[in-house]
């Protein structure tokens, strides 16, 4: 695992990717906008809901630590909002209004605690890229009522002073990896340590969520497949054996005969008229 | 007849016979031609999904470590080739297919799917030949045709039968790679090695050959 060049990555990897509630009028819809994959996570401990999007129940009884979707959504403005299961939505207990969805994206809205273990909502545009061949996409989001932290991996940083609601990524070779969450800049682990198993061609999201007071920190995982890239050739023969070209003997060959049908031609012609 | 003419005779002779020989060689040499071709790009075609208006729900729990089930060995009877397989991934330099540097083995793309996949492109590479070990199990790919059958036997010792549908060349700048490596489309056993003119400086071939072949 190859994991040090990740934390340039780390230092800046906020993502505040979708405006909310203020924002005021949407900008002008393209005409063929793509529909955007719009998935859910709950991560706000102990709090099974309802969710409600533009006023429709769209999950009922989602608990926490479960991942709803991909949803597939035109691109406009929605509001959610979470309700404790079977009550009205008068009485949501958390609501987002007018929430952005840009068209063509890969979002994942998450409910979760703010670094002081107020419940929010939070969304994120995942980076669906393709990663290169024999990678897996790392992406990790501190969603949960604790300080900044440290993700190691296999012992060592590789994401470092990863704060609430923002995200650290990397593309990393393809496989398992033993990871663990410590408070930032110590040994002090707070998660795991987990065996991530990163497989090639997927992101793999983890949320740290809950609250490091109530000491229930825990993560939600959320994998997005096919973002695989081929291989760039399959080099397969070095020997020449099955060469179907024709080499350089065959224009020698071929030539060779030529010449000769054209000069001995012209020497059979020469011969001939001249016995007249 | 005097002599000068006798010797034009048999120069336009020998000529004559230089150019017969290269031309049965340029007929004998030429590619054997894709077949299939369509079949196997139908097979690649993705699977209509079947989501239906229900949102899905599932834990977010850490995915597990289910391997797929890797081919260990390789028979094909018609040009009578049993070869081992070995898990291979990409070259760290070039991403290039990692194919096995012993020509008589074969390798299986352990990114993609396995044996077991209903869905996707199973890929094994090998070598036709090499400079240094000679012919490769993949020496006679090229000769494959539609019908033919191949077996893979799984590690779970279970073995798999497919049928060749398509045997296709292409130039290697041009050929549809993440079609032959997707993950999607209908379950299928993609063969692939090099073939076609041979360039003796940069010790390379211009051609992939690829075989397509349906689970029977």
């Amino acid at each position: 695992m190859q994991f040090a060049h990740l934390r340039r990555v780390a230092a800046g990897g906020a993502v505040a990717a979708l405006t909310f509630a203020g924002v005021g009028v949407a900008t002008a819809t393209p005409a063929y906008a793509a529909n955007s994959k719009v998935s859910v996570v709950h991560g706000i401990p102990d709090t099974p809901v309802d969710v409600y999007v533009n006023g429709e129940k769209t999950l009922e009884n989602f608990a926490p630590g479960d991942v709803a979707g991909p949803l597939d959504l035109p691109e406009g403005q929605y509001d959610i909002a979470l309700t404790k299961p079977g009550e009205p939505i008068g009485q949501a207990i958390l609501t987002a209004d007018d929430a952005e969805v840009p068209g063509g994206a890969n979002i994942s809205i998450a409910a979760h605690l703010d670094a002081d273990g107020q419940p929010t909502i939070t969304p994120f545009v995942n980076d669906t890229a393709k990663v290169d061949a024999g990678k897996a996409r790392l992406i990790v989001r501190h969603t949960a009522a604790a300080p900044a932290v440290d993700v190691r991996a296999g012992g060592s940083p590789v994401f470092e002073d990863l704060t609430n609601p923002n995200e650290a990524k990397g593309d990393v070779d393809a496989g398992n990896v033993s990871a663990d969450v410590v408070l930032a800049g110590t040994d002090t682990v707070v998660i795991g340590p987990a065996d991530l198993n990163l497989r090639e061609g997927t992101a793999t999201i983890v949320y740290a969520t809950g609250s490091a007071e109530a000491e229930n920190l825990a993560v939600v995982a959320q994998t997005i497949d096919g973002l695989h890239s081929a291989p760039s050739g399959v080099p397969s023969g070095t020997g020449g054996q099955a060469d179907t070209g024709l080499g350089t003997w065959w224009y020698a060959l071929a030539g060779t005969g030529l010449l000769l049908l054209v000069v001995g031609g012209a020497r059979v012609v020469v011969v001939r008229s001249g016995r007249r | 007849m005097t002599v000068v003419n006798r010797g034009a005779l048999a120069a336009v002779a020998a000529g004559a016979a230089a150019l017969a020989v290269a031309a049965v060689v340029a007929v004998v040499s030429r590619p054997a031609g894709d077949v299939g071709a369509e079949q196997a790009a139908a097979l690649a075609s993705p699977t209509p999904s079947t989501s239906g208006p229900a949102v899905p729900v599932a834990p977010g729990t850490l995915p597990d470590d289910a391997e797929p089930v890797r081919p260990v060995g390789l028979r094909i009877p018609s040009i009578e080739v049993t070869a081992r397989v070995d898990p291979v991934g990409v070259d760290e330099r070039t991403q290039e297919f990692d194919v096995p540097p012993s020509v008589d083995q074969v390798g299986w793309y352990r990114y993609g799917p396995g044996l077991e996949a209903e869905s996707g492109s199973v890929v094994i590479a090998g070598h036709v030949d090499s400079a240094e070990q000679g012919r490769g199990a993949f020496y006679r790919l090229r000769e494959l045709a539609p019908g033919d059958t191949v077996t893979a036997t799984g590690e779970d010792g279970t073995e798999r039968t497919y049928r060749v549908v398509a045997r296709e060349e292409y130039d290697k700048t041009k050929i549809p790679l993440e079609r032959y490596f997707a993950r999607d489309g209908r379950p299928r056993l993609t063969l692939i090695t090099c073939g076609g003119p041979f360039d003796a400086d940069a010790r390379r071939y211009r051609d992939n050959i690829v075989v397509t072949a349906s689970p029977v």
